[in-house]
């Protein structure tokens, strides 16, 4: 009680301080020119500082508010260099669709892979163009290097495809330009590996042929490369299944192709 | 009777003060003052509060019937009247204002009231003498001014508290 007593007296005491201290400048400033402007200068430098002070502490609280601008402002940045990378990378894609020279009656679009699995027999891969980009199902992805799998359903923005390394598809091949046509599947072992089935057993295949598609789908473009004979094996004593090396690198791969058949619902019609 | 006396007397201190500014100017670098002496020679038991306002209207007063600037008096002896209480007690001991003694030199001895008296003079002048010079006087001017004029005043002062308490 005494302490507070105290604390309030020394506070009554430092105000009265000032008040006459400030009655005493008052006076000394009306009387006196010189005193006059000494005091505004002294009182414009406190001013000043004491301003300066609060800018600086409310600088210094609103950097929060200036890091979220800027950190949206980065954000937007980030999003027209993204945008930029993807407009060179279909202009690249197209030029490498050029260079493969991919049958025109196809209608592609580039797109990068948002989700893959590669660790189960049921693989799926999950591609960042949607219905809005014109994808539609039944339409194959492709590299230049090989076949990829297939669009199984489209969202506005995303695509869901079943990977080739899923035992449900099956792509129909050729062995070299002109040679033997048969499906070809992943065989569950290695993601680099496929096998030929259903080859006859009067026909041998060489080791080192190339595997291409054959072009007898709708789904996918003829003549892309697929992989490399690897050897064959005799199946139950009845038919033989050759083993492929496939040229895709499916734990690197991330820009992909979607071809779509025009055709395909017409040709499909027909099939019927 | 002792009141009078003392009313008395600190109001011939203010005349003379007066007139010290009016018609007794030393010189550039010495300035005289009894008004720290007025403001020490309050009753011991005096708190800081009324100290100061007597101070204020000390100075007041001083400035109103002489030639100065109004105000730098007050401006300077509000600080002399806010720290006198700790200088008492600093210089002369709790004991003079727990027992209710008045100061006197006779008593407390010169020395103690010289010192005493010096620091009241140096916050005085200290403050009056940063004012009067309103950043216009270089720094060692106004040190030799400071010096001089508390030199001068702090016997002075002495001699003033003789006269309130002997």
């Amino acid at each position: 009680m005494a302490r507070a007593g105290k604390f309030y007296l020394g506070l009554v005491t430092a105000v009265i301080f000032v008040l006459l201290e400030v009655a005493a400048v008052a006076l000394l400033k009306r009387s006196s020119t010189l005193q006059n402007i000494w005091i505004n200068r002294i009182s414009h430098s406190v001013m000043a500082t004491t301003w300066g002070s609060f800018t600086k502490v409310r600088n210094y609280f609103g950097l929060r508010e200036q890091n979220e601008i800027l950190a949206g402002r980065n954000y937007e940045l980030f999003k027209e260099l993204q945008h930029y990378k993807e407009l060179e990378k279909s202009v690249q894609a197209m030029a490498r669709l050029d260079s493969a020279r991919l049958p025109s009656r196809f209608n592609y679009i580039p797109a990068e892979i948002t989700a893959m699995g590669t660790n189960s027999r049921h693989n799926y891969i999950i591609l960042d163009k949607g219905s809005e980009h014109g994808v539609k199902p039944q339409s194959a992805i492709i590299t230049p290097n090989g076949v990829v799998g297939m669009i199984y359903a489209v969202d506005r923005r995303y695509s869901y495809g079943l990977s080739f390394l899923n035992e449900k598809v099956s792509v129909s091949a050729r062995i070299g330009r002109e040679g033997l046509v048969a499906p070809l599947s992943w065989d569950g072992q290695g993601s680099d590996r496929a096998i030929l089935k259903d080859i006859p057993l009067h026909l041998t295949v060489a080791e080192g042929d190339t595997v291409r598609t054959s072009g007898i789908s709708a789904v996918y473009p003829p003549d892309i490369p697929i992989g490399v004979t690897t050897g064959s094996r005799l199946i139950d004593g009845a038919v033989n299944v050759v083993d492929v090396k496939l040229f895709v690198d499916f734990a690197s791969l991330r820009y992909v192709i979607i071809a779509e058949n025009p055709d395909r619902t017409t040709i499909e019609k027909m099939e019927r | 009777m002792k009141n009078y006396r003392f009313i008395l007397i600190y109001i011939v201190m203010v005349v003379v003060q007066v007139l010290l500014v009016n018609f007794f100017p030393l010189s550039r670098y010495l300035l005289v003052s009894v008004l720290p002496a007025l403001i020490l020679v309050l009753p011991v038991d005096t708190r800081a509060i009324p100290a100061m306002l007597v101070s204020f209207a000390l100075g007041f007063a001083v400035d109103f019937f002489s030639n100065g600037m109004l105000g730098i008096s007050s401006l300077a002896l509000v600080p002399a009247g806010l720290v006198r209480g700790a200088v008492i007690d600093g210089v002369f001991g709790d004991e003079l204002s727990s027992r209710g003694d008045e100061l006197s030199v006779q008593r407390l001895g010169v020395p103690k009231m010289v010192l005493a008296s010096l620091i009241l003079c140096s916050v005085y002048f200290l403050v009056y003498i940063w004012a009067d010079s309103a950043g216009t006087v270089p720094f060692w001017p106004a040190a030799l001014r400071f010096a001089l004029s508390v030199l001068v005043s702090t016997p002075v002062c002495v001699f003033t508290v003789r006269f309130f308490r002997p």
